[in-house]
């Protein structure tokens, strides 16, 4: 039985909008890591504001924390802390050195060409009904 | 699972399935668009991508499921748009239990083969035992097994990337392949005559003919009577226009070409027009001569309007190229490039 696909999004686009169970990936700076608890805190800045994102590492422990290293996390959100959105963790790896700006074009570059390709099928669609 | 097939009437037919570059090569579409794909009704295990034949594909991802059995692993890959599973062999060394890293002692010369063979063993379980969270480089062919789709690996790897540079690589070139190659429609030559089209068939009709009866000229009328069947309803109407489109058909080919224009038109073969091939030759041979041409050749152009200049004004470069890939063939002269000639 195979996940689901775990679609990338910013970690401040991690919010309520998305639904609970969600797989998703994310990135950030690995600012605080608490063992005993299970739970790492990616945090990344957008339009001066610091947005955090709560790992639970249950699964992809041990792992090796290297505060202040960036992550890319690969989990389930999971709403229901009350503290924000929640990544349950499946897969949890050090790119530190990665050129985040260049991540974020890429993303944004793919983004684009999806939504240009829907709606090229939603204008021949029409188009055909029109017919 | 997606196990839709096309419509038959849609689909291009299989005869041109070759001529189009997606299909002998791997091609990199994203996983959502793989499970997508509509399946052949004419040949089972071909899918289409926007009219495209497709059977192996090539995808980079992250492994988010792993099975292993003693012949194979068996990996779910997914790469942000969707997760398939890859049915990766085992290789002999891989399946290989011996322990690793038994290194005997050094024969003279320093060059031990357990111990590579153990390095090597090991390197290459390494590259093909993955965990979930690493990163899988699969090219395979395409098959749907329990209405499952999945790729059978020819060739996988796990990815060291550590600095995420190959991913985004690969984030930045598949949009850039999709507009360039695989959201395009094939084209084909548009001003190439299919044979299924009737100037087409009538053009084959005509070069039989003019093969089989060794013509060396004809005129128009002569090859009325070839094409009559070829036209339903009979229309002389029709007749004349089939005639004209398949002669002017065969002069863009070079196959024939009118030597003097005159209203009760001659039209000479070119493969048998002795007299052109002599004259070509003779030019090329008195240019060869010649210290501007001698080493690099004459231009098939110069040849060209030589040949016109001496022979018939109505020479086409098509006929002309005929005979001269004859005469290049008969090892009279020899092509210093691509379009220069020089006499052997």
């Amino acid at each position: 039985m195979l996940p689901s696909a775990a679609v990338f999004y910013f970690p401040w686009e991690l919010n309520s909008d998305l639904q609970d169970g969600q797989s998703v990936r994310t990135c950030g700076r690995l600012v605080d890591y608490q063992p005993e608890e299970s739970k790492a805190t990616l945090s990344a800045q957008h339009a001066s504001k610091e947005h955090h994102v709560i790992v639970h590492t249950m699964f992809v422990e041990p792992f090796n924390p290297i505060i202040g290293a960036q992550y890319i996390v690969l989990g389930e959100t999971d709403g229901n802390e009350g503290i924000g959105t929640t990544v349950r963790a499946r897969v949890l790896n050090c790119v530190d050195g990665v050129n985040v700006a260049l991540l974020h074009k890429a993303v944004i570059e793919q983004r684009s060409f999806f939504r240009e390709r829907e709606r090229k099928q939603c204008d021949t669609a029409k188009s055909a009904d029109a017919t | 699972m997606q196990t839709e097939t096309m419509d038959a009437a849609e689909e291009p037919s299989s005869i041109l399935w070759g001529l189009d570059p997606l299909f002998s090569a791997f091609v990199r579409l994203y996983v959502s668009d793989i499970l997508h794909m509509t399946e052949s009704t004419q040949v089972p295990g071909i899918y289409f991508y926007n009219q495209h034949p497709v059977y192996r594909v090539d995808v980079l991802g992250t492994v988010v499921y792993k099975r292993e059995r003693e012949d194979f692993f068996c990996y779910g890959v997914d790469d942000g748009t969707g997760v398939i599973n890859c049915l990766c062999w085992k290789s002999e060394l891989v399946k290989d239990d011996r322990p690793t890293g038994g290194e005997g002692g050094d024969a003279p010369g320093g060059f031990n083969v357990e111990a590579e063979l153990s390095k090597l063993r090991r390197s290459q379980q390494e590259r093909c035992r993955l965990d979930i969270g690493d990163l899988l480089r699969v090219r395979g062919t395409l098959k749907t097994s329990r209405q499952q789709r999945e790729i059978m690996a020819s060739n996988f790897y796990r990815v060291c990337d550590p600095l995420m540079e190959l991913q985004i690589s690969w984030m930045m070139d598949l949009p850039q392949l999709y507009r360039d190659c695989y959201d395009k429609k094939l084209q084909l030559d548009p001003h190439a005559t299919s044979r299924d089209s009737p100037v087409g068939g009538a053009s084959i009709v005509v070069r039989n003919f003019l093969e089989k009866n060794s013509v060396s000229r004809f005129r128009e009328n002569d090859l009325k009577e070839l094409l009559e069947p070829l036209v339903a309803p009979p229309s002389s109407q029709q007749l004349q226009q089939l005639l004209k489109q398949t002669l002017q058909h065969l002069q863009d080919e070079g196959v024939v070409y009118p030597k003097v224009k005159s209203p009760d038109q001659v039209y000479l073969v070119t493969s048998r027009d002795k007299e052109l091939l002599v004259a070509i030759l003779d030019v090329i041979r008195e240019d060869s001569r010649r210290e501007k041409y001698a080493e690099k050749g004459c231009h098939v152009l110069h040849i060209l309007s030589a040949v016109r200049q001496r022979y018939s004004v109505n020479v086409s470069r098509a006929a002309l190229q005929l005979l001269v890939q004859s005469l290049e063939s008969s090892s009279d002269i020899i092509s210093t490039s691509d379009s220069h000639y020089i006499a052997f």
